[in-house]
C-alpha cells in the first residue's frame, strides 16, 4: 500500500471519528447556544477563539508556501503551490466556521463584509478574510489553469499568478498581525496589550502553517522523482526548522520579560502558565511536544523525510496549546478586585477550563478542515503538471 | 417624611403604570436603522508590505475612534417628549430624591445634547445591601448570569487594622468608551448625553467589548434561565409556571419590548447597565438610585451647576475609578 493510500485512509478514518465523536457538541451549539460552554463574561473567548486564531495562522503559513512557489519561484516546492492553496483554503474554512459557532448571533456577521465598522480590528477582519478567501480561490483557480495551458497563454497565466502572489504578501501581513492586533490594541488586557503580539502571531503562523505543509506535501506527494521529493522535503525542514528557532527567540524573550520581576506587572500571569494548574499545556504538550522534539527530529543528521514530517504534524498539532496560552490568560485578572464575589455565578468567574462540548465542536472542526482537503485534493487537479514548460 | 415616601412611590407607580402604554408610542415611532528578477521583486514586495501598513495605519488614524452617533440609528438616540408632572414644593431640608428629581425635570427640558448624565456613589454611606443590584436586575428582567450594578465587598488592611470596603460598579458610560471602538458591527456607542447603549437588534455577540471594557461592566446573555434544573413534578413542586412566566416577560430596555425567547434579542447580546434610559426619559430616577436605603447613589445632569451631581462631583474628594486608563467615566465616588 503506497504512503498517499495509507494516509487517505487514516485521515478518512479521523474524519469520520472527529465526525462522529463532535456530531452531538454541534448539536448542543445549535439547541443551546452558549449555554454548555465554559467560557463566560469575565472570560469571554474561549477554545474556540483559540482554535480560530490556530487555524487562521496554518492557513496564513500554507499562504506563505505557495508565494515561495510562485512568487519566490523556488524549485524545491514548485509541484505543491496547488496543494497549499488547498490546505490555506481548508483551515480557513475552518477557521471562520470555529469563529461563527463562537458568535451570538453568527446569521448577523454577514453584513460585516459590506459594512464593518474599521475603528475596530475585528471589523478590519471581517473586510480582509473576503478578501483572502476570494484572493487564494483566484490564486487556486489560476494555478489549475497554468498546468492546463501552454505557450503564451501559460506565460501570461504566470504572471498573474505572480501578481497576485505580491498581493497576498502584504495580504497575509495585514489579516494575521491583523488577528493578532485584535488582541493586542485591547488597553484593558496587559498581558495582550503591546506592539509584539501582531509580530509573535505572524511567526506562529509562518511556522505551524509551514510545519503542517512538510506533513501534508509528505504523505500527498505529487508525482516527482525520489531526488525531488527529498529536496522538497529538506527544504521544508530547513524552512520549518528556522521558523521555529525564531518563534522560541521571540517565545524566550517573552517568557524572560514576563517573568524576571515575577510579582510585578503580568509576572504572576506567567507563573499561572508555567507554574500554575494548566502547567503542562507549555511544559508537555507546546515545549516538549511542540518544540523539543521537533527539534531534534528537524537538526538530525538522517534528515529523513519522515522525521521532518512528524515534526511538521507535532509542531502544527500542537500549536493550539501556543494559542491557547495566548488567549486565555490574557483574561484571568478581574478588572476590579473582588469583582468575581460580588454577583456569584458560573458565568461570572475568573477561571476557564473547555467543556466536553467545546472539545466536541473543535473535533468536528477539524473534521470539516480536513474533509475539506480531502474532497479538494479528490476533485481539482491539483496533481496535474501536463503543458507545464517548466 | 413618611408623605414624601408615599409621594415619591406614587409617582414611581404612576411611572410604572404609565410606562409600557407610552413606551409602546415611542417603540411606534422607534424605527432602528436601523518574471521579474528578484530584486524587483523584493522591491515590490517590500513597497508593497510597507505600503499596506501605511495605508492601514492612515484609515485607522482617520477612523474615529470616540464615541460617536451610530449610522444604523442616532434613533436610538431618542429623546420622548417630556411631560413634566408636578413635584412638592421646594422647602429647606427635603429629602435628596426630590432635589434629585427636579434636576431631572430640568434636564429633560433641555436638548439631549445639552445635558450630560453623571452618577455618584457616596462610598460612606454605601452599606453593600445590595438592594441596587437586586431591583436593577428585577428592573431589567436581567438573566441568570447578567449584571448591570454588582457591589464589590473587599476587607482591606491587615489584622487588627482591617476595613471593609463595598463598592457598587455600574457602567462607568465613559466619554471616552473603550468598548465602542472595538465593536465590529457598530453595535454599541455613546448618546449625546452620554450613555453607551447597546443595539440589541445589531449586536453579533462577539464579546470583543467585554474583553474591551476595564471595568468588567458588560455581561454576555448566555440564555440562561431561573428555572433551568430546577425540579418539575406538576401539582407536587408548585411554582414552576410562574416563575416560568417571569422569565418571559419582556423587558423594556432602550424603549423597547425585549422578550427573552428563542434565542431572539437580548439573548445572544452583550448587555450593560444604560442608567435606566426608559425611566429617565420620564422623569424617574434610576431603579438603583431609588432603592438605595442609604441614599448613597446621586443621579443628574452634571452640566447643569445647579444640579445635586454637579455639587458633589466638585467636592475634593470624589474620584473616579481607574483615571489612568484615560475613560473619563461619567460615575464618581465620593470617599
Amino acid at each position: 500500500m503506497t504512503r498517499e493510500k495509507m494516509g487517505n485512509i487514516l485521515v478518512w478514518i479521523l474524519i469520520i471519528g472527529f465526525g462522529v465523536w463532535g456530531f452531538p457538541g454541534i448539536i448542543d451549539r445549535f439547541a443551546n447556544g452558549h449555554i454548555n460552554t465554559s467560557y463566560g463574561s469575565y472570560i469571554p473567548w474561549g477554545l474556540w477563539i483559540s482554535a480560530y486564531i490556530w487555524l487562521i495562522g496554518l492557513s496564513a503559513g500554507a499562504l506563505m508556501i505557495s508565494v515561495m512557489t510562485y512568487v519566490f519561484n523556488i524549485k524545491a516546492v514548485e509541484k505543491v503551490g496547488k496543494m497549499a492553496f488547498l490546505v490555506a483554503i481548508a483551515t480557513l474554512v475552518g477557521a471562520m466556521i470555529a469563529v461563527g459557532l463562537d458568535l451570538g448571533h453568527p446569521l448577523r456577521a454577514f453584513s460585516l463584509i459590506f459594512d464593518p465598522n474599521l475603528s475596530s480590528m475585528m471589523g478590519w477582519m471581517a473586510v480582509l478574510y473576503t478578501a483572502y478567501f476570494i484572493t487564494l480561490c483566484v490564486e487556486l483557480y489560476f494555478a489549475i489553469r497554468k498546468e492546463q495551458t501552454v505557450g503564451l497563454q501559460q506565460k501570461n497565466i504566470k504572471k498573474i499568478l505572480i501578481v497576485l502572489g505580491i498581493w497576498s504578501i502584504p495580504l497575509a501581513f495585514a489579516f494575521h498581525g491583523g488577528v493578532g492586533g485584535v488582541f493586542a490594541n485591547v488597553i484593558a488586557k496587559p498581558y495582550w496589550h503591546g506592539p509584539m503580539l501582531p509580530v509573535v502571531f505572524l511567526a506562529g503562523a509562518f511556522l505551524s502553517g509551514g510545519a503542517l505543509f512538510a506533513t501534508v506535501a509528505y504523505i500527498w506527494r505529487p508525482s516527482q522523482s525520489k531526488d525531488e521529493f527529498l529536496k522538497m522535503m529538506i527544504y521544508l525542514g530547513k524552512v520549518t526548522l528556522a521558523l521555529l528557532i525564531f518563534d522560541e527567540i521571540l517565545e524566550l524573550s517573552e517568557v524572560y520579560v514576563g517573568t524576571f520581576y515575577a510579582n510585578q506587572g503580568e509576572g504572576h500571569l506567567w507563573q499561572q502558565i508555567l507554574f500554575g494548574q494548566y502547567w503542562y499545556v507549555f511544559w508537555i504538550v507546546h515545549l516538549l511536544i511542540g518544540v523539543l522534539v521537533p527539534l531534534f527530529l528537524l537538526t538530525a543528521k538522517s534528515k529523513s523525510p519522515g522525521a521532518i514530517a512528524l515534526a511538521g504534524l507535532l509542531i502544527a498539532g500542537s500549536f493550539l496549546a501556543v494559542r491557547l496560552n495566548i488567549v486565555i490568560p490574557g483574561m484571568l485578572d478581574p478588572e476590579i478586585a473582588g469583582i468575581a464575589q460580588a454577583w456569584v455565578h458560573s458565568k461570572l468567574t475568573f477561571s476557564y477550563l473547555p467543556s466536553i462540548m467545546e472539545w466536541q465542536v473543535l473535533f468536528f472542526i477539524v473534521a470539516v478542515v480536513m474533509a475539506v482537503f480531502m474532497i479538494g485534493k479528490k476533485i481539482l487537479p491539483i496533481y496535474q503538471t501536463a503543458g507545464d514548460e517548466s | 417624611m413618611c408623605e414624601l415616601y408615599t409621594y415619591i412611590l406614587k409617582i414611581s407607580l404612576k411611572g410604572v403604570a404609565m410606562s409600557k402604554e407610552e413606551l409602546s408610542r415611542v417603540d411606534e415611532n422607534l424605527t432602528l436603522e436601523t518574471d521579474e528578477s528578484r530584486r524587483d521583486f523584493l522591491d515590490k514586495f517590500t513597497k508593497g508590505v510597507f505600503g499596506g501598513l501605511i495605508v492601514g495605519g492612515v484609515v485607522s488614524a482617520l477612523a474615529p475612534v470616540q464615541a460617536k452617533a451610530n449610522k444604523h440609528g442616532s434613533n436610538l438616540n431618542f429623546s420622548t417628549p417630556f411631560k413634566p408632572f408636578t413635584l412638592p414644593p421646594e422647602h429647606p431640608g427635603e429629602d435628596a430624591t426630590l432635589r434629585m428629581m427636579r434636576d431631572l425635570q430640568r434636564a429633560l427640558k433641555k436638548p439631549i445634547e445639552q445635558r450630560h448624565w453623571n452618577m455618584v456613589i457616596d462610598l460612606r454611606k454605601c452599606v453593600g445591601c445590595d438592594a441596587c443590584s437586586v431591583s436593577c436586575v428585577a428592573e431589567n428582567k436581567l438573566p441568570p448570569g447578567v449584571v448591570y450594578r454588582p457591589v464589590i465587598q473587599q476587607e482591606i488592611g491587615t489584622y487588627p487594622n482591617v476595613g471593609h470596603v463595598t463598592l457598587p460598579r455600574p457602567c462607568m458610560q465613559c466619554d471616552e468608551p473603550p468598548c465602542v471602538p472595538v465593536c465590529p458591527a457598530e453595535a454599541t456607542w455613546k448618546r449625546p448625553d452620554g450613555i453607551v447603549i447597546v443595539d440589541y437588534d445589531q449586536c453579533i455577540g462577539c464579546r470583543y467589548c467585554l474583553n474591551a471594557c476595564p471595568y468588567d461592566a458588560r455581561t454576555f446573555d448566555f440564555g440562561l434561565e431561573y428555572i433551568d434544573g430546577t425540579a418539575d413534578a406538576p401539582k407536587v413542586f408548585l411554582g414552576k409556571e410562574k416563575a416560568g412566566k417571569y422569565e418571559t416577560d419582556p423587558s423594556y430596555e432602550y424603549a423597547k419590548e425585549w422578550k427573552r425567547q428563542d434565542d431572539a434579542s437580548p439573548i445572544g447580546n452583550a448587555r450593560k447597565c444604560h442608567f435606566c434610559i426608559p425611566r429617565i426619559e420620564k422623569g424617574m430616577l434610576p431603579e438603583c438610585v431609588v432603592t438605595c436605603i442609604g441614599r448613597a447613589t446621586y443621579f443628574g445632569d452634571g452640566s447643569d451647576s445647579e444640579s445635586l451631581v454637579a455639587e458633589l462631583i466638585a467636592l475634593p474628594n470624589a474620584f473616579r475609578l481607574k483615571e489612568e486608563v484615560g475613560t473619563h467615566p461619567s460615575v464618581y465616588y465620593i470617599k
